[in-house]
């Protein structure tokens, strides 16, 4: 082959991908996509990096999936003047980036916990997984993969395409869902509209799973599955006395240094809410925490502005909701006497 | 920085630039260097320190060993390079394994020694450029070649970003010369080095990362005895994995010097088609075989000295060979099974050898003749290799001998209620790609890729070139780090 062959094939090559790529692109926005972030260690520390930066003006916030849907940052951003920063992890406990906040002798900011009690008060290593990845990528990161996430999100806010979760290869293979042997665990598969991510953390269910019943279903089922997968007992006597005591020392350690916390117990509604009424008990799981660790804490079921929430699949306000949840959280806050900012002056 | 994320792909747009303004000859390869540097300092930029300390110490004690006359100055020279290097590569990869068996040892001997575990950092790639610039200190020591007349050629040698982190290992002969007069690339050779980049970039994101690594990170992490099937696609699954990694890093480092208008060695050629283990180590990473062959085998005496002492030195090499690759006994046993596997294929050959062939040669133990037909029997043989190497991968893999045990019985007996743990989609990508794979190999097993490219109508190269870009850009994986950093 001579040299103008090979400069055909890459013009070729040039033509094809770019028609490709650009229809590709097209279709997608089609079909309803939106840009959705890819919510992975890099994005984490993003956000970790932002937190001892303007601390009189900022509040970092920890916890699982619920805070990321509830809190509507830009409502909160409108009204409080103070920066949100999103650590919350889906699916996870907070309690390890709650430790690494109270390791790091900076942070001496605001911080708000979420409790999901399923998550918060439990030891199992699966809910420590996706924090302890985002920390080790913290802590390792290079200077090329900082690099690295600059460009990633020039990209990632122009096409809609790169949406690993939902729109890469080996998601779209998953989407085919081709029977598994018997004994095979399968890890259930979120409908496709149910999440996405902005490029602050925060979580929103998309129109098109709140006009859908049918995806609303499929999520409810999940929880099902979940609580039917969880054989072990909530957790109490010794180990739980051990982690309201490893709360209460990392969160004495943010207090002493003038930090102020308190903890969130955002709504659920439904057969969800039963089941972790039934569970983890207010008194002894929710009140024992804010007794331990001398913090004020904020129950949705106290609030009647807050407490009526039915969420689409049980666990999560929609946007429209989290805007509200926001302007009602945000108040409760300042009747507390909880400072937006200057905490620190 | 690696090959594969976007910052790579902006650097090497900035570098490509560079290397094709008007400047100097001297200029262009100042930029080299510092864009070799700087694609270093991506990862730990305090490391750079060391390639400097290596670089500096061994530009000046080749030249010396070179010159000087004086045998027993020439020695300690010599030692004084040796104790650089591998001291360094020692501590660095070795210190925590070191003290870790010392600590056993000392135990088993009745003392009560709990010393801290130490935290050190492995330098990226420091197995690789140690070897790169050893064997230059090595040659001056033999006065094989020249001693490096620049400095700056001499650290754009041993820092030239494409080969650093994970090879090819270069000699002096294969790069040095390169840099003495003014290189840039045609537009024919921009292609194709655009191409092999492409095809690397590929082999690694879309058939390692995306298709094969789950599978086979799930199965070896797994802590319970596998269903028979499980454990095999597991295997399976990293035997593809490991090769598109490293065979992927080596056809970008060879595709991206391409660009600059550079020549790399080879480093991989369709290693599962090899008949046999000593075709396959001269398919199978042939620069660090190749090392390992002059720099260890041969100065141990090679085939020279008799059967006996020539089992003994390949067995020597496989074992240090094995614990290049890493700091823990399974690496060792790896080896070792290579070597086992040497010895018996070097049996059967002398035992069918004519007994009036003369013999010890061509140190023909190690590196046997090439094996070009493409019978059928002998794609039996070759699938015969491929099982056994499977076999050693269990060990070069699994975390520890306890998960190897569990591994090698779950894929050679039936374990009563083993766990089932891949899925059905999983199954059918190993198989695809691996049963792909090795016909790919055994197909292009005389040839090489460029060739069979060049060959191809244009728009059907064109075509092929898309669907590699194209799955590239599909699978979205994100930039992780190449299996052989860590080595």
């Amino acid at each position: 082959m001579t040299s103008s062959s090979f400069a055909k094939a890459g013009i070729l090559m040039l033509i094809l991908v770019t028609t490709s790529v650009f229809s590709w692109e097209l279709y997608v926005r089609s079909k309803g996509f939106d840009n959705s972030y890819d919510d992975g260690g890099p994005l984490w520390t993003h956000q970790r990096h932002k937190v001892c930066k303007d601390q009189n003006n900022s509040t970092v916030f920890i916890g699982s999936s619920r805070i990321k849907f509830d809190l509507d940052t830009k409502t909160w951003e409108s009204l409080t003047h103070n920066h949100p920063i999103q650590l919350a992890c889906v699916g996870s406990s907070p309690l390890s980036i709650l430790r690494n906040l109270a390791a790091d002798k900076n942070f001496k900011g605001n911080l708000i916990i979420d409790v999901t009690e399923v998550l918060f008060f439990n030891t199992a290593p699966n809910v420590f997984e996706r924090t302890e990845t985002a920390l080790k990528y913290y802590k390792d990161e290079t200077p090329a993969q900082k690099a690295s996430f600059v460009l990633d999100h020039l990209l990632e806010s122009q096409l809609v395409f790169l949406d690993k979760d939902r729109l890469s290869l080996n998601a779209q293979l998953q989407s085919l869902r081709i029977p598994n042997r018997p004994g095979v665990f399968e890890f259930p598969m979120f409908p496709p509209d149910f999440g996405r991510s902005k490029f602050n953390r925060q979580e929103y269910m998309t129109d098109n799973f709140l006009k859908d019943t049918l995806q609303q279903n499929q999520v409810k089922g999940i929880w099902a599955f979940f609580a039917k997968m969880s054989k072990e007992p909530p957790i109490s006597g010794v180990k739980l006395d051990s982690l309201l005591n490893s709360v209460k020392v990392s969160v004495d350690k943010i207090k002493a240094r003038g930090g102020q916390v308190i903890f969130v117990r955002t709504p659920s509604s439904g057969p969800f809410l039963m089941g972790e009424t039934m569970g983890y008990p207010k008194e002894k799981y929710w009140n024992r925490l804010l007794l331990t660790t001398k913090c004020d804490g904020i129950h949705f079921s106290d609030y009647p502005e807050i407490a009526h929430f039915e969420c689409p699949e049980f666990s999560h306000l929609s946007q429209q909701q989290a805007i509200v949840f926001t302007q009602n959280f945000v108040r409760i806050l300042g009747e507390k006497g909880w400072k937006f900012s200057g905490t620190n002056q | 920085m690696v090959f594969n994320s976007y910052t790579f792909i902006a650097f090497f747009i900035v570098i490509l630039v560079l290397h094709n303004l008007p400047l100097s000859w001297k200029t262009k390869k100042i930029n080299l260097l510092i864009a070799s540097y700087i694609f270093y300092a991506a990862w730990n930029p305090p490391f750079i320190l060391l390639l400097w300390l290596s670089t500096v110490v061994d530009f000046f004690v080749g030249r010396a060993l070179y010159t000087q006359q004086n045998k027993h100055k020439r020695r300690v020279l010599l030692i004084v390079s040796l104790i650089g290097n591998l001291g360094m590569l020692s501590f660095f990869k070795y210190g925590g394994f070191l003290l870790e068996n010392f600590t056993h040892l000392i135990n088993l001997l009745g003392a009560n020694f709990h010393p801290a575990k130490p935290n050190i950092i492995l330098p990226a790639g420091i197995s690789f450029y140690t070897f790169t610039t050893l064997c230059y200190t090595i040659d001056m020591y033999k006065r094989r070649s020249e001693p490096v007349k620049s400095m700056l050629d001499f650290s754009l040698f041993v820092t030239f970003f494409p080969h650093l982190v994970a090879g090819p290992i270069v000699r002096p002969p294969q790069l040095v010369p390169q840099f003495e007069t003014p290189h840039s690339a045609t537009r024919k050779q921009l292609l194709q080095g655009l191409f092999l980049l492409s095809l690397g970039l590929f082999m690694k994101v879309v058939l390692a990362d995306s298709m094969l690594s789950v599978v086979a990170n799930d199965v070896f992490n797994s802590k319970q005895a596998l269903n028979t099937l499980d454990a095999w696609m597991g295997v399976l699954a990293f035997s593809g994995q490991i090769f598109f990694d490293f065979a992927g890093y080596s056809t970008c480092a060879i595709g991206v010097a391409g660009c600059l208008g550079f020549v790399l060695p080879e480093n991989f050629v369709y290693p599962y088609a090899a008949v046999g283990f000593s075709d396959f180590w001269r398919r199978w990473h042939i620069t660090l075989s190749s090392w390992l062959r002059d720099y260890l085998y041969i100065p141990l005496g090679g085939n020279k000295h008799g059967r006996f002492k020539t089992y003994i030195n390949l067995m020597i090499t496989m074992l240090l060979g094995g614990l290049w690759h890493g700091a823990n006994w399974t690496f060792v046993v790896w080896g070792a099974l290579h070597g086992f596997y040497l010895w018996v294929e070097k049996i059967i050959r002398d035992l069918r050898k004519p007994k009036t062939a003369p013999e010890g040669t061509k140190n023909d133990a190690y590196v046997a003749g090439p094996v070009k037909d493409k019978t059928f029997p002998n794609f039996i043989l070759a699938m015969i290799t491929f099982f056994f190497i499977n076999v050693t991968w269990v060990f070069f893999r699994a975390p520890d001998f306890v998960s190897a045990r569990r591994m090698l019985i779950s894929m050679f007996s039936s374990v009563k209620d083993g766990a089932v743990i891949v899925t059905t989609l999983s199954i059918y990508k190993v198989s695809v790609i691996v049963i792909l794979m090795v016909a790919f190999h055994w197909m292009m097993r005389n040839t090489r890729v460029l060739t069979v490219a060049e060959k191809l109508p244009w728009w059907l190269l064109g075509i092929l070139w898309s669907i590699i870009l194209l799955l590239l850009i599909w699978s979205q994986e994100s930039s992780s780090s190449f299996i052989y950093f860590q080595f």
